[in-house]
């Protein structure tokens, strides 16, 4: 790793290299992580550092002119590349092009740029006219939507755009926002080799390019595909990879990797949120819950990725926590689809399904292809029984990404609604597959495997085994597994589930008709097989209950000792019942 | 629909009332008609529309060639529509004839491509007829489909960007040509030409389309079939062939289209004989692009993976395909179609465990639901499944396939049950549930019975016609292949006779034939649908057309026989399947029984009459059973290779799956054993017949090719593992054969004899005619002492065998009996020689058809001895050399060989 202070000043430079380039997105993610740099205290007096979290007003500004370059010694991290200016001074026309760009009015941009043969100019220009084009097609989608549901608005500029940019890269007069730029056209196109082959050359020259490290990994569908990256060694990459990672469900290698980069970007709250993120995908809610409160403490407004906090704060029912988040987000910015998947989530929570399908509706107005909206709307039209319905878009979710093991099991669990086990279990395997360490999804399976229709309890048996190792939190498991067994006349494993239920349930304190259930059924056990102590211990601990059963125990206990007392124990033993 | 007499004006184009109504009825016709899957060509329906009249087709002409070259989009084809209804709103029933005329648009518009995609497409003819004729009635969906395909057109016109990049495996490509300005038209190009070579290779491997059609032709033509039906037959041949050489002929046009709209149409034309899986799919990607709400796209993408076995992308497909389906409105009942056509697809690829959990999920389901049409079916598709296969097959236990179908019809018996249409209960009651209560008492056989008894109850109670006939077959089949127990053995054990009973399989398919002729008749009076309106079209390209379509009255015509042969697509196809399995399965059971006559004229009757309605697996069946019948009854005539190699690549097209398609496999496999057995191959037979082969054997037999081997075995392992107990007669005579080949005489005894109270119980009257000449034969080389024993079995299996034997076993008859006499020490041949003589004279020249060189040295064997005794000395020489002209064949087969591929 670079020390912060390369870090520090090759950010500070990327970020006025990308904003001058109207990169904004990419500027604003370096932004942030330059803010995440842990200021060295012996540089900074204590004023400065309390300000280095949060707002961004107050910020020292350093005179960026000298890049240092100087690699990490040891590390064979590449010599970070210095980008060459070919146009110290802007020219009248790009700065005007600039404005015209800012506001928003990229036709005119690219046309002012028309005669400009400076890279950052042709960059300009090219990239102004894609996003012209993006526009018209966002414009045309809405304006189009035929009744077909036919969505052929196509980015119109992308075949000249492709040509164009083609014919540089063969003449080589492309800087590396060029290459971003025309691996994003190819991309479009569908040319995923080449577009891959095109980033990877963006990046390895120019790494601090935010945006093209997310659509080169947009590319990665596999992790053989990202292995064979050939990528240079830099910081940035790291990035890069957790992030990959993240998105190829290998959430500890992303871990490790944020926790790596957290030492120097202590600070940062991308990557609070992104080990959030992988936190949550490793149901360690509690820790979500812990980063979220501090992130919104340091950044109030923040709507990015918020809706994993409420879909945190609504499998906890913290309902307070959720009103207060949905309220604030809808202040700050309510035609953001997160912002509507809070609200609806928080709809949700209040048991206003139906208001809380119009939000996950705006959320994929605002964009049709927001995963998580598509799956929770399915969970809140299961909750209205609606399965058609969930059905349809639990699919368009999968469709979307096949790997949200959410979508699948909602759609194993409509079709069970349906009563189709056996269709269900097809989605099941599906989940399981891609979250095998989900419990939850292990036990609706084996229910499935349970039901009247199916019945296949030794299958249902290993489900439950399944989940009872993958730390079943709301103890089903166990308890199935005992109830399962006993009734396939197993009673040693009955018995041993039972107590392995009944230790847990002593571990978490719990109380339970599952605690006399298991009680009973051991007492007799043991009685069974003349462990007359055990059972009695059984018999005096169901006595603390009421109900029926503590009669049981009452007469059982009688029994027990009259038969003690009218038989010597060796008798017993030699003759069991 | 007709033009009210009091209307005065005429809508433009016509001239008059009359030809507006002809107009109308010819509208109405071709609607109706085209109720099966192949439909006419645009240039077919053109030729037609001329027979109305040269004004009025001028102008139609005009109008269809210009409305239909002028789509571009599917929303032109709408506005094409809503043009259509201003244009032609005849009289009243507006409203009926839009419709109508929608219909007939989309078929224009059809014609192109889906028939043939759906064609290409056909798996299995269950699929065919049950799912997509179910499917197609949401028309919508269907209309939407075809426009989207016939889009292709304009998407293929529009600049190269539309055409996107496949997937990774294009990748090569593309990084090949990325620093050549990435010019995609190449790549188009060089992807169309890679197919074309790969089809051309596929179609040279796949050499069963290039020249058995000739080699079957060849066949049928010795039995004098009617020339009009076999002129039929050679047309669909030749169309087969000239499709497979099309790839030339688009090849040349390449460079002047574009390539996508030229490939498709190629593609769809395509047959079935070849069809690569990324070209259609590069034809769904488009179609998806232009509409993503179009969700039967899937449904095509999954028969694509099913054509070419792609188990779990077909899965993944069909689960997609029916998830988006659950919120369309009009589906009904479509959880229970998506199972079953997942039950089908596990059938398909050979689970028949999940299938038989998924259709029992199905049947669950509707029962919730009360659906009863969806108990007809899954009735359907079970019977097609029974029918299709033979009853014994899977193994998931022994008698898996009835398992399957048992619970399947116990489930819907309890269905129909319940739902309260019939009222009695039946021999099970109402209350079981369907996997538990029946498993346990009966025998799967006997819970096959009575499922199929009441089943066919129910379904008559219901007027369920189809089902009913369909019912009456399975069940006719059932008797076929079934000893029947009594079924509950209450007190003293009555004595029944375990035997099959013919009679009642007569019954049984009398029944069922006689319910699709009602079918056919009522449809064509009642409804004048289809079968009729067919007849009408076709009725116009003959010169007396016009004279039809001037008379008002045209309802009058009926059918007789030989239109009802000759124009089979009239009738909707799961009825023609249905009469096509009844003589099928006629062929069958007159098989079984010993009549080679009847035999011969069902399976005639079937290739000819229903061939084109009909799947390839029995097609391909009925074929093999006519390549056995004249290989035994007119001999080899020196095309034994050929036979072997048309049976083995029947025998091919059967599905590779386990357990799939069982009547094919068996039907070829034993082909091939009776071929290598006539080819004097025996010991191998041997070697991989027996199970435990004593060391010795083993020995003896290892120097000849296990090839044979690999046959013989693996039919005897079915036979075995699916519990084919007639076949297994066959096999054990087999066996009981070889080892009187191989001198073992007393180790060939126990099988005939097993193998003849086979016969006896499944009433097999020929085979145990011949399991009978083999003990005999048997006893006979024993020794002279067993020569009565074994005169008094011939005797007994004589009239059988001189009646419908083949020419190998009557051979053998007269051969034994000459044995018999000469061994008989009472018998003198100088006071009778004719006795023994004329036999023999019969048998060699049978033998000699049939170029069975080892029976026939063996006859004029007999024939020299005979001839030495009575003192005829040039007889005897002459004999003598005949008997030296077989041996020397019989020694060099290598000989034949040559002439064979000589010729």
């Amino acid at each position: 790793m670079s020390s912060k202070d390369t870090c520090r000043n090759e950010l500070r430079t990327a970020i006025r290299q990308l904003s001058d380039r109207c990169l904004y997105s990419a500027s604003k993610w370096a932004a942030e992580q330059l803010v995440g740099i842990e200021q060295d205290p012996a540089k900074y007096t204590p004023s400065n550092t309390r300000f280095q979290r949060g707002s961004s007003s107050i910020r020292r500004r350093f005179r960026t002119n000298e890049i240092t370059s100087t690699p990490a010694a040891g590390v064979s991290y590449v010599s970070t590349p210095v980008m060459e200016e070919d146009e110290v001074v802007d020219g009248d026309f790009y700065l005007l092009a600039k404005s015209y760009f800012d506001c928003r009015e990229y036709r005119r941009a690219a046309h002012v740029l028309r005669d400009q043969n400076g890279k950052k100019s042709v960059f300009l220009r090219c990239y102004a006219l894609y996003l012209a084009g993006e526009k018209r097609k966002e414009e045309e989608t809405i304006e189009l939507e035929g009744p077909l549901g036919k969505s052929d608005a196509v980015n119109r500029e992308l075949v000249s755009l492709e040509r164009e940019l083609s014919t540089f890269r063969k003449n080589g007069m492309f800087d590396p926002f060029g290459l971003y730029l025309y691996g994003m056209v190819l991309k479009d196109k569908g040319s995923d080799y080449l577009a891959r082959t095109v980033l990877v050359e963006s990046v390895n020259s120019y790494p601090w390019n935010w945006s093209a490290w997310l659509e080169l990994q947009s590319l990665c569908t596999t992790v053989d595909i990202l292995n064979s990256l050939n990528l240079n060694n830099h910081w940035m990459k790291d990035f890069f990879l957790a992030s990959a990672y993240q998105e190829l469900r290998m959430h500890n290698e992303s871990l490790t990797n944020y926790e790596y980069l957290q030492g120097t970007f202590s600070f940062s709250n991308y990557i609070q949120a992104q080990i959030a993120k992988a936190q949550y995908s490793l149901r360690e809610f509690e820790q979500v819950e812990v980063i979220f409160e501090e992130l919104l403490r340091n950044d109030p407004y923040r709507v990015e990725d918020m809706d994993m906090y409420s879909n945190v704060l609504y499998a906890k029912e913290c309902f307070s926590a959720l009103s207060y988040l949905a309220h604030r987000v809808f202040m700050t910015d309510k035609y953001r689809p997160e912002s509507c998947c809070i609200i609806g989530n928080y709809y949700s929570l209040k048991g206003q399904h139906e208001k809380s399908v119009v939000y996950f509706r705006r959320a994929l107005k605002l964009n049709k292809n927001f995963l998580s909206a598509w799956t929770l709307m399915g969970h809140e039209y299961v909750e209205m029984k609606n399965t058609p319905a969930a059905i349809d878009a639990y699919r368009r979710a999968v469709d979307i990404n096949p790997c949200d093991y959410r979508a699948w099991y909602g759609l194993g669990q409509a079709y069970e609604m349906m009563h189709m086990p056996f269709y269900a279990l097809h989605y099941f395997r599906k989940s399981v597959f891609l979250q095998p360490s989900d419990s939850r999804l292990w036990i609706a399976m084996a229910q499935c495997y349970e039901t009247e229709q199916l019945h296949m309890l030794e299958e249902a048996i290993k489900c439950y085994r399944r989940a009872a190792n993958c730390n079943d939190s709301e103890a089903i498991a166990l308890n199935q597994l005992a109830k399962l067994h006993h009734e396939l006349g197993r009673d040693e494993e009955a018995a041993f589930y039972y107590k392995k239920d009944l230790d847990r349930m002593e571990a978490e304190e719990r109380e339970g008709p599952n605690i006399v259930e298991a009680l009973l059924f051991l007492a007799n056990h043991c009685r069974a097989h003349n462990r007359f102590e055990e059972a009695e211990v059984y018999c005096t601990r169901l006595l603390d209950f009421t109900g029926p059963e503590k009669e049981t125990a009452k007469s059982m206990l009688r029994g027990m000792r009259t038969a003690q007392s009218s038989f010597p124990p060796m008798d017993v033993e030699r003759f069991p019942p | 629909m007709y033009a009210p007499p009091a209307l005065m004006t005429v809508p433009f184009p016509f001239s008059s009332v009359s030809q507006h109504n002809r107009f109308g009825l010819f509208l109405f016709a071709l609607t109706k008609s085209s109720d099966d899957i192949l439909e006419p060509k645009l240039d077919e329906l053109i030729n037609q529309l001329r027979e109305i009249g040269d004004l009025l087709y001028q102008w139609l002409t005009d109008q269809l060639i210009s409305r239909l070259s002028s789509l571009s989009s599917p929303d032109d084809l709408f506005t094409l529509f809503s043009d259509l209804r201003g244009q032609y709103s005849w009289s009243t029933q507006n409203l009926a004839q839009w419709k109508m005329s929608r219909l007939f648009w989309t078929r224009i518009v059809t014609w192109e491509c889906f028939s043939g995609v759906v064609c290409l497409l056909s798996i299995s003819y269950v699929l065919r007829y049950n799912f997509f004729d179910l499917m197609s009635s949401s028309g919508v969906c269907h209309l939407l489909t075809n426009i989207g395909i016939y889009c292709k057109e304009a998407l293929s016109t529009c600049p190269n960007y539309e055409l996107p990049c496949l997937d990774d495996s294009h990748n090569d490509l593309e990084a090949l040509s990325e620093y050549e300005n990435m010019d995609l038209e190449n790549i188009v190009y060089e992807k169309v030409t890679e197919e074309i070579e790969a089809r051309k290779m596929a179609s040279e491997k796949v050499s069963f389309h290039l020249h058995a059609p000739e080699a079957l032709f060849g066949l049928v033509e010795d039995i004098e079939v009617p020339a009009i039906l076999n002129s039929k037959h050679g047309d669909n041949c030749r169309e087969t062939c000239s499709y497979a050489h099309t790839p030339n002929d688009a090849l040349r046009d390449i460079d002047s289209s574009g390539g996508a709209f030229l490939r498709t149409n190629w593609q769809t034309e395509g047959h079935g004989s070849s069809f690569s899986l990324n070209a259609f799919e590069v034809i769904l990607r488009q179609l998806q692009k232009l509409a993503p709400d179009l969700h039967r796209v899937h449904f095509l993408r999954y028969l694509n993976n099913l054509y070419h076995d792609d188990y779990f992308a077909a899965l993944e497909n069909l689960h997609r395909y029916f998830d988006y389906r659950t919120l369309d409105c009009n589906s009904f009942g479509r959880y229970e179609i998506a199972l079953l056509c997942l039950g089908m697809m596990h059938f398909h690829f050979g689970h028949p465990k999940q299938a038989l959990e998924v259709l029992t999920e199905a049947v669950c389901f509707s029962q919730q639901k009360i659906f009863c049409f969806l108990g007809n079916l899954v009735m359907r598709i079970s019977f097609n499944y029974f029918c299709a296969r033979t009853p014994d097959g899977f193994q998931f236990m022994q008698h898996s396939n009835d398992t399957s179908l048992a619970y399947t019809l116990a489930a819907i018996c309890n269905l129909l049950a319940e739902i309260g249409i019939s009222t009695t209960t039946g021999i099970l009651g109402s209350s079981y549930s369907p996997i538990t209560s029946i498993g346990t008492s009966l025998s799967v056989q006997q819970q096959l019975f009575v499922l199929l008894k009441e089943s066919s109850r129910i379904a008559e109670s219901l007027k369920l016609k189809r089902l009913v006939a369909s019912n009456h077959l399975a069940m006719a089949k059932f008797d076929l292949t079934h000893v029947q127990r009594p079924l509950l053995s209450f007190g003293p054990k009555n004595s029944m006779k375990l035997r099959t009973f013919p009679t009642n399989v007569c019954k049984e398919l009398r029944l069922g034939s006689h319910l699709i002729t009602e079918f056919v008749s009522e449809r064509l009076t009642m409804t004048a649908e289809g079968a009729f309106s067919t007849a009408w079209l076709k009725n116009l390209q003959k010169p007396m057309g016009a004279l039809v379509l001037s008379q008002e009255n045209v309802s009058g015509g009926s059918s007789n026989a030989f239109q009802f042969c000759a124009q089979p697509s009239s009738i909707p196809g799961s009825v023609m399947q249905l009469v096509g399995s009844s003589y099928l399965l006629r062929a069958t059971a007159w098989e079984t029984y010993g009549s080679a006559p009847l035999t011969r004229i069902n399976t005639l009757i079937y290739a000819t009459c229903f061939a084109d309605g009909l799947s390839l697996s029995d097609a391909a069946l009925a074929h093999v059973k006519l390549i056995q019948h004249l290989a035994v009854f007119k001999g080899y005539k020196g095309n034994l290779k050929l036979a072997q190699q048309v049976c083995d690549e029947l025998g091919v097209m059967a599905s590779s799956v386990t357990g799939v398609d069982m009547e094919l496999k068996t039907e070829a496999s034993l082909r091939h054993a009776r071929t290598l057995l006539a080819a004097n191959q025996f010991s191998q037979l041997l070697f991989s017949i027996h199970l435990f082969p004593p060391l010795f054997y083993f020995c003896i037999f290892t120097q000849h090719s296990l090839q044979a081997a690999a046959v013989v075995h693996s039919l005897f392992c079915m036979c075995y593992k699916f519990n084919l107990q007639v076949e297994n007669a066959t096999v054990l005579l087999l066996l009981a054969e070889i080892h009187k080949k191989s001198g073992n005489a007393v180790l060939g005894l126990p099988y005939a004899l097993a193998s003849l109270s086979f016969c006896q119980s499944f009433n097999l009257d020929l085979l145990k005619a011949s399991a009978t000449l083999t003990l005999a034969e048997l006893w006979l080389s024993l020794g002279s002492n067993h020569a009565k024993r074994a005169s008094t079995l011939i005797q007994q299996a004589l009239p059988m065998i001189l009646g419908h034997g083949g020419l190998e076993l009557r051979a053998r008859a007269f051969i034994a009996q000459a044995k018999c006499l000469l061994s008989d020490p009472s018998f003198s041949v100088s006071q009778n020689p004719e006795v023994v003589l004329d036999p023999l004279r019969q048998a060699s020249d049978e033998l000699q058809v049939l170029e069975y060189h080892e029976l026939a040295a063996e006859a004029f064997y007999l024939m020299a001895i005979v001839f030495d005794k009575l003192g005829q000395v040039a007889e005897r020489e002459e004999a003598a050399a005949s008997y030296k002209k077989h041996m020397l064949a019989l020694e060099n087969p290598e000989d034949e060989e040559d002439q064979l591929i000589n010729t």
